[in-house]
């Protein structure tokens, strides 16, 4: 059937790009443009966004003509456990201090598996930690608090 | 290439050696010392040397830490915000003085946010250009120059660099404006002097006397005020008819404002013992440079420098209206 | 003989008792951190360095050596194992690596590695003894002109790298190329695209892209279906290579050691682009070009030869020059300042038995490093035999740690998220990820170099053709789009007549 229809993927692929080419051009067009002599920081990335935005547009014409799949599941489970697991790491490693921070960073992430029962999470994350302090605290010695200061230690 | 690394291993060795340590009051723990370039420029060796010497004195491990970015002021911001208790401190080089004016809007007040240690070393600065460039010596390559100002291009090693304030300072003394090429770092802008891309640099002993003793590059004058040991037949620019070209790059260690003067006059001390270092002073003298004198490593001593280059600086980077932001 | 005379020297140096003890310990050291999922060569550098400051400085150096090549080897294995490549060189190993052992063959991509990896440094260890003067003076020919010029054939080839549609893959490479221009304006000074981010100042870390958009993307791609399909591992089949292996390994490697070789030396960042050049050589003038992006063997061992024999070479300009190519020679030049050397064109000849000590190590660390990874490789397929819900937090929590301490900077985790999402997010729309790595890298190099060659030419754009290397350079990257873009339009003829 060659209808005219639009591939969602391609159309959503095709506006990302248009959008952060826009992005990029309207914080470029602020910088100093420069001549083609001495370029100034605005000039490369203006010509670039240009030309993603231009390549955004070809992705949805060329999306009407081609066949289309579905996008299939998303992992929404994952993304809520996954993501999270490295910005709380970030945000607890100097307050907590390592090891505790990176147990609980491991068992965030662990829960973003439906097959992970509670008792292996722990065992699992556990050894986790224990291996990453003996390599990395102790062996490597880098210079991380094991445990930091909002514990009152 | 990104910020890179940030030495955060002390060794296995070093912990020995730190856990032996039994010193009383000031420093009970490692102390950092911020670097505000990459690991493995000039500045990072400078301080290496010394921080290694200052920790065999102090007892303590001092971890070198390189925050580098934004010509310096990024490590120096981050000192300047850090607790002053003495753990945290910076070795920062002439660009303190100079990001004063470069930089418009600064996170901190160069001359209030930081308490001072001392001077370290002035390295001195090269003129060189290409092997194969014309000019045989100074007078020449003035001469030349004026009269090839279009098509004499020189290079610098970022905004703010060492190469870059020599380089504005040429340009002034000469009143010759030249066509000016940035690069990310004295690496490749070596390379491109080497392979003959560019014509000139100015740049420090640090960088230069390797290249100048193995023939690679054409030396034309040295800005320190008496002639090298390492370079005895390189003239200084006084010799050459440009006294003005005087210049230095000159290294101090800062702490964070308030930081207590018990502190800053222990680490002072132990500065002073660290430049007598036999092994820091032949390193410097490899590198083309010599440590400054005691009355120099002094709290004191770097305050009064700071102020006069703030001074000496701001009418030449004013005049060639650069600003790095 | 000359070089007979100095290569015993090095020999002699470098396989002292100690000196060998050194070159083993870093060997182990480099692979053990490198093999950590997300922690790249620089990362182990820059960790493992101080280590090395308390030694001799031939021993310093010849561990720094080992070091690197280990963690370049780790680095590898993560890529192949788990798609969560640590540095870019073996984003390219992940393309059709990990493809390879989903399909049970993570043995046989491993030890295609290996043994590329060791021909590669052998004949490259070759080349850096016997050419190195003369190979700098040709490397000190490129200009910003060349490099430019050298930048556009690896962006035009890096189209290769997607086996989907070209136009998305072009799109992620200009994505790639704006992300890498975060951070200041070297020529100005001037921040820019930073959000008022301070911590953006001096780019993306791309360690923290490059595990997001691989590996964490990967992650989340496996969790979709959870219980309908089993993740990853099919039934490891043999280990090692079949006979039908070698014969489509040996070829690869050959070429991929030349492609790496001549652009390690090149000091203003041509290594960068050889794992990616050899993969886009492979893939063209291979018969079978769909295999490619499925578990090409000849996607592995290229690329893995290329990287390593780039990585050999790149030495080259270090130790004739005292310039540093990459920011791991920029580290070990400042290990080598810290132990009193300063590099410079005479330390071959002012210190003879440690510059062909340096040489003969390599030699010796690479063949160390396949002693100690032939049998490891037993050990790293087994770890795919643990179910991948059990894999997956240990990733997480060893990429959380390994971008941390690189910088200590808590803003990289949040970037490792973001581009986590971002990655999946693309890898939903068939965008790949190894064009905006490509692009990411060479964004930076892309921009300097033409913005310094129009300068030195006073704003004259023909200088691009009148340099004949760069003239040669952008007629090969023009071939190279002509070849590239001829069989995508056919395809697309035919899919329209198909329609019809």
């Amino acid at each position: 059937m060659k209808s005219l229809s639009f591939s969602m993927r391609d159309l959503i692929c095709g506006l990302l790009f248009i959008a952060v080419g826009l992005f990029f051009a309207i914080q470029a067009y602020g910088l100093e443009l420069g001549t083609a002599f001495r370029m100034g920081p605005g000039y490369f990335p203006l010509v670039l966004a240009g030309i993603l935005v231009l390549l955004g547009i070809i992705v949805i014409i060329q999306g009407t003509q081609l066949e289309h799949e579905p996008m299939g599941p998303i992992a929404w489970r994952g993304l809520l456990f996954i993501l999270p697991a490295p910005i709380f790491f970030g945000l607890t490693v100097r307050g907590l201090g390592f090891v505790p921070s990176l147990f609980l960073t491991g068992l965030l992430a662990a829960f973003a598996s439906t097959r992970m029962r509670p008792g292996t999470a722990l065992l699992l994350v556990g050894g986790l930690t224990l291996f990453s302090v003996i390599v990395f605290s102790y062996a490597l010695g880098l210079p991380f608090r094991r445990f930091g200061p909002w514990l009152g230690l | 290439m990104h910020k890179l690394s940030i030495f955060l291993a002390a060794t296995a060795a070093l912990a020995l050696v730190s856990g032996t340590a039994g010193a009383q009051g000031y420093p009970e723990r490692s102390i950092t010392m911020v670097v505000p370039f990459a690991a493995g420029g000039p500045t990072d060796t400078v301080t290496r040397l010394v921080a290694e010497s200052m920790s065999k004195d102090l007892g303590q491990q001092i971890i070198v830490e390189n925050v580098g970015g934004a010509g310096g002021t990024l490590g120096a911001s981050q000192v300047a915000k850090a607790e002053p208790d003495g753990y945290t401190l910076l070795l920062h080089h002439i660009g303190m003085a100079t990001s004063a004016t470069l930089y418009r809007k600064l996170p901190y007040d160069t001359m209030n946010a930081f308490e001072y240690v001392g001077l370290v070393t002035d390295v001195p600065m090269t003129i060189v250009a290409k092997k194969d460039f014309e000019p045989t010596d100074m007078k020449g390559l003035i001469e030349y120059v004026k009269a090839n100002a279009d098509k004499v291009s020189l290079a610098n090693a970022g905004i703010g660099a060492a190469s870059h304030l020599c380089g504005m300072l040429f340009m002034s003394e000469i009143k010759t404006p030249l066509v000016t090429v940035p690069y990310k770092g004295t690496g490749p802008a070596m390379t491109d002097l080497l392979g003959g891309q560019v014509d000139l640099m100015c740049d420090q002993t640090t960088n230069t006397t390797k290249q100048i003793k193995g023939g690679t590059i054409k030396a034309y004058a040295v800005t320190s005020a008496k002639r090298l040991d390492a370079l005895p037949d390189l003239p200084t620019v006084a010799e050459s008819g440009l006294p003005g070209m005087q210049v230095g790059i000159w290294h101090g260690i800062y702490a964070p404002k308030g930081t207590p003067a018990e502190v800053t006059q222990k680490l002072s001390a132990s500065l002073q013992k660290a430049l007598k270092d036999p092994n820091v002073v032949a390193r410097f003298a490899e590198l083309g440079t010599v440590p400054v004198t005691d009355a120099e490593a002094t709290p004191e001593g770097l305050k009064s420098k700071l102020e006069s280059e703030v001074t000496r600086w701001k009418p030449v980077i004013e005049a060639a209206g650069q600003y790095a932001d | 003989m000359d070089l007979l005379s100095n290569l015993a020297l090095g020999f002699a140096t470098a396989a002292s008792p100690w000196n060998l003890l050194f070159c083993l310990t870093g060997v182990l050291l480099g692979t053990l951190i490198g093999v950590l999922p997300g922690i790249g060569a620089t990362a182990t550098i820059a960790m493992l360095l101080p280590i090395t400051f308390q030694l001799e400085p031939v021993s310093s150096l010849i561990m720094l050596a080992g070091i690197y090549y280990g963690a370049q080897y780790g680095g590898s294995t993560t890529a192949i194992l788990i798609n969560m490549p640590g540095e870019s060189s073996s984003a390219v190993t992940a393309i059709d690596g990990y493809q390879m052992a989903r399909r049970g063959r993570a043995g046989a991509a491993l030890a295609i590695a290996a043994i590329g990896s060791f021909f590669a440094g052998t004949v490259s260890t070759v080349l850096v003894a016997v050419f190195a003067p003369p190979l700098t003076a040709i490397a000190l020919q490129f200009g910003s002109a060349e490099y430019f010029s050298l930048m556009i054939v690896g962006l035009v080839s890096s189209i290769a790298l997607a086996h989907g549609s070209v136009v998305k893959a072009l799109g992620m490479v200009v994505l790639g190329l704006l992300l890498g221009l975060v951070g200041t304006d070297i020529y100005t000074g001037t921040p820019r695209f930073n959000l008022g981010i301070l911590e953006l100042s001096d780019g993306l870390n791309f360690v923290a892209l490059a595990v997001g958009v691989f590996g964490i993307a990967e992650i989340l791609r496996n969790l979709e279906n959870e219980h309908e399909r089993d993740v990853m591992i099919k039934k490891v089949t043999n280990l090692w290579p079949t006979r039908e292996d070698w014969k489509q390994m040996t070829a690869p490697i050959l070429r991929g050691t030349a492609i790496g070789s001549a652009l390690g030396i090149l000091p203003g960042g041509g290594a960068i682009l050889a794992s990616f050049a050899s993969y886009t050589v492979e893939k063209r003038i291979s018969n079978s070009p769909g295999e490619f992006g499925k578990g090409a063997i000849a996607g592995v061992a290229g690329p893995e030869s290329a990287n390593n024999a780039g990585a050999q070479t790149s030495f080259i300009p270090m130790l004739t020059l005292g310039i540093p190519a990459n920011p791991v020679m920029a580290l070990m030049i400042g290990a080598m300042i810290i132990q009193g050397i300063v590099p410079g064109p005479n330390v071959a000849t002012e210190q003879p038995a440690l510059f062909w000590g340096i040489i003969a190590s390599m030699w010796i660390g690479n063949l160390m490093l396949i002693l100690l990874n032939l049998p490891l490789i037993g050990l790293w397929v087994k770890l795919l035999t643990i179910p991948y819900y059990m894999l997956f937090p240990a990733i997480i929590a060893f990429c959380s740690i390994g971008v941390y301490s690189v910088n200590s900077n808590v803003f990289d985790l949040y970037a490792v998220a973001f581009f986590g999402l971002m990655g999946y997010g693309l890898a939903k729309l068939r965008c790949e990820p190894a064009p905006l790595l490509l692009g990411f890298v060479l964004g930076p190099l892309l921009e300097e170099h033409l913005r310094r060659a129009m300068i030195m030419s006073r704003g004259d754009p023909t200088t691009f053709l009148t340099r004949p290397i760069s003239l040669i350079l952008l007629l090969l990257a023009v071939g190279v789009l002509v070849v590239v873009l001829l069989p995508s339009i056919r395809k697309k003829r035919d899919e329209v007549f198909v329609e019809d």
